[in-house]
């Protein structure tokens, strides 16, 4: 455990990858990795365009496949060959371009991929009415969050309810243990950032490891326990938002600064 | 903007507000326009009962392959080749009674499994070849046909068993004619499929966000090709229906399927655009150009308009949905605002040229012409 030293050890890992380094032909975009995931915990990824940030959390979630490196998940080694082991690993994504279809209701696209069905006649339909009430639920109880209609297309929310079916798609599934966010509050108004925030924090308290990438030092420094600072993909330090500022961690993004024994 | 119990009327436009139902309201619209026309000039020989049912009997034809194109196009596809797998079926099942002595149920049978072959090739040519939709579905239209030619040369096969002709033009259930039963049923079990089924679910997620419906774990191309082979089975059912209703059927049969079809589909609220779909839109799209073309025969207009008029219904209908969902539409600006652009400058000058170089070319032509010279 690099660089957490400071951290008691009552709360094991649950998601350790070590050594992960991934070259798309001859490009470097990862080399030589580690990366710490903790239960109520919200880790952030930060660092410049092109540090590998993208790419080491596709890996995390199964899109893509490291070049070396392994994945451990409570401790044992796990290889994912597409998103949806990710997803049955209990690792799942909410990313910046929101993967929802704009033309099904929030519901329809709360279960898209894992829909409720009943039988008729041994014939197996949707079962849209268990789907919706289900829904609405899992927005209010987990996230606090309360639409004005369950019925209109997702396209007519605002960006932040489209946010939160996005998530609520996540945290749907009962063995989410470990929820990644690429930039949540790129697209969103003051206000609404705020709320995704708060909505982060909870999510933390409800036990998961949050893990967000953003360029916002701003939120990270509100929301996170721990920065993972990549450069150029390496990681050039992990350090503890209570015990670090806005310029060291701006001076590692940018290279003038790097901690020491780190790798 | 708070994410809580925000009111999302407040920002709507009224085309947001509208727009579930716009799908249904535009062709109805239309609808209402032609019979109100109707009763003004022509209501004694509109509004006849016989002619009446020759309306719903015309578009019940077309009801299943709309309901299927539905599909289709919500997954932002478009087939192209649904007249040659309906002209290719009914010949295929013709000859298997004619020639073969099939029984009338197994031909029909045969000829809806035929189409959806015909459907699955047009998938897999699509989502395993990745030739693009336009021009995978036309040329396997010209391979269709020219199958159908090669079998049936130029062959009228005609009088088939009554199975065939109650399908295409049997009264015999209730009030209804069975081809608008038939139709009718297609349009139920769409509706039913597509709001109730896994299928109909993706069909809509795929056409909204192919990449996110693929990262949800669905399996994008498998499902369109379930689209196309539902396509050519329903196109195969038409096949069928157009055998019996003619009582005859020949390898050129059906020409114009493929865009009337589309047409309906559009003129109904289904986006070509992917994502939205709407049953109900194309059915009313269908009695739409029914009622439009029987309106056109009934006033005595020349046959040839008709294609004239349906050409004029898709393109008000798309620029009418267009203009509605354009989400960044100025207040005061509307159809006034749309001719009087100061980009469009050009366009009108260029406008300007071509029409002064006709008019120009004309009386060129008609100060220096000649003889008549009749073609014949």
């Amino acid at each position: 455990m690099i660089a957490t030293t400071q951290q008691s050890d009552s709360s094991q890992p649950i998601v350790r990858m070590r050594g992960i380094t991934k070259r798309f032909g001859g490009v470097v975009a990862l080399d030589d990795v580690d990366l710490d995931a903790r239960a109520g915990e919200v880790l952030a990824i930060v660092g410049d365009n092109g540090a590998g940030k993208s790419t080491l959390i596709k890996i995390l979630t199964g899109v893509y496949q490291p070049t070396e490196g392994t994945i451990e998940l409570d401790g044992s080694t796990f290889s994912m060959s597409s998103h949806s082991d990710a997803i049955a690993a209990g690792v799942d994504a909410v990313y910046q371009n929101l993967a929802i279809a704009d033309h099904l209701t929030p519901a329809e696209n709360l279960f898209l991929g894992s829909e409720l069905t009943r039988s008729i006649f041994g014939v197996k339909v949707l079962d849209n009415k268990r789907m919706r009430k289900e829904a609405t639920a899992t927005l209010k109880d987990r996230l606090g969050v309360q639409l004005k209609s369950m019925d209109v297309l997702t396209e007519s929310l605002s960006g932040g309810q489209r946010q939160a079916v996005a998530i609520a798609r996540a945290v749907h599934h009962d063995n989410l243990r470990v929820l990644v966010m690429d930039e949540p509050t790129a697209a969103l108004g003051p206000q609404e950032t705020a709320r995704t925030l708060q909505l982060i924090k909870s999510l933390r308290d409800q036990g998961l490891a949050v893990i967000v990438i953003s360029h916002s030092l701003d939120d990270v420094f509100e929301i996170s326990d721990r920065i993972h600072v990549q450069r150029r993909g390496r990681c050039v330090g992990v350090v503890q938002t209570a015990h670090t500022d806005n310029e060291e961690v701006l001076s590692m993004i940018v290279g003038t600064k790097t901690i020491a024994g780190e790798h | 903007m708070a994410t809580v119990k925000q009111d999302p009327q407040v920002s709507r436009s009224m085309g947001q507000r509208l727009e579930p139902y716009i799908s249904f309201i535009g062709p109805m619209a239309m609808i209402i326009a032609i019979l109100l026309f109707m009763a003004a000039v022509e209501p004694a020989r509109y509004f006849r009962a016989s002619n009446l049912n020759q309306i719903l009997l015309d578009a019940a034809l077309y009801m299943p392959m709309a309901m299927a194109m539905t599909f289709v196009i919500t997954q932002r596809g478009i087939d192209l080749s649904i007249g040659s797998v309906a002209a290719l079926s009914g010949v295929c099942m013709a000859f298997l009674i004619k020639q073969y002595g099939f029984s009338a149920p197994v031909a029909a049978l045969i000829a809806l499994a035929l189409g959806a072959l015909m459907g699955l090739i047009n998938g897999l040519v699509i989502t395993r070849l990745k030739v693009p939709d336009l021009i995978g579905t036309l040329a396997m239209d010209l391979v269709y046909r020219g199958i159908g030619l090669v079998i049936a040369k130029g062959l009228v096969l005609a009088r088939f068993p009554d199975l065939i002709t109650e399908i295409g033009r049997g009264q015999s259930l209730v009030y209804l004619p069975t081809p608008v039963v038939v139709g009718l049923s297609s349009m139920v079990m769409g509706y039913w499929v597509l709001t109730r089924t896994h299928f109909g679910r993706y069909t809509i997620a795929i056409g909204s966000n192919p990449e996110a419906s693929d990262m949800t774990g669905i399996d994008v191309d498998r499902h369109r090709v379930y689209a196309y082979v539902f396509m050519g089975t329903m196109a195969a059912l038409a096949g069928i229906m157009l055998t019996g209703k003619l009582n005859a059927i020949q390898a050129t049969s059906a020409p114009y399927f493929n865009l009337h079809v589309i047409a309906a589909v559009v003129v109904g609220g289904t986006s070509l655009f992917g994502g939205r779909a709407s049953i109900v839109g194309s059915l009313a799209g269908v009695l739409l150009l029914s009622m439009m073309i029987n309106a056109l025969v009934t006033l005595r207009i020349e046959f040839f308009w008709q294609s004239v008029a349906s050409g004029a219904v898709i393109i008000f209908s798309v620029a009418l949905y267009t203009w509605l969902q354009k989400k960044d539409r100025d207040g005061g600006s509307g159809l006034s605002g749309l001719i009087s652009n100061p980009r469009l400058l050009k366009t009108y000058r260029l406008a300007a040229i071509i029409l002064a170089v006709l008019i120009l070319l004309l009386i060129i032509g008609w100060l220096f012409a000649g003889e008549t010279r009749p073609s014949g």
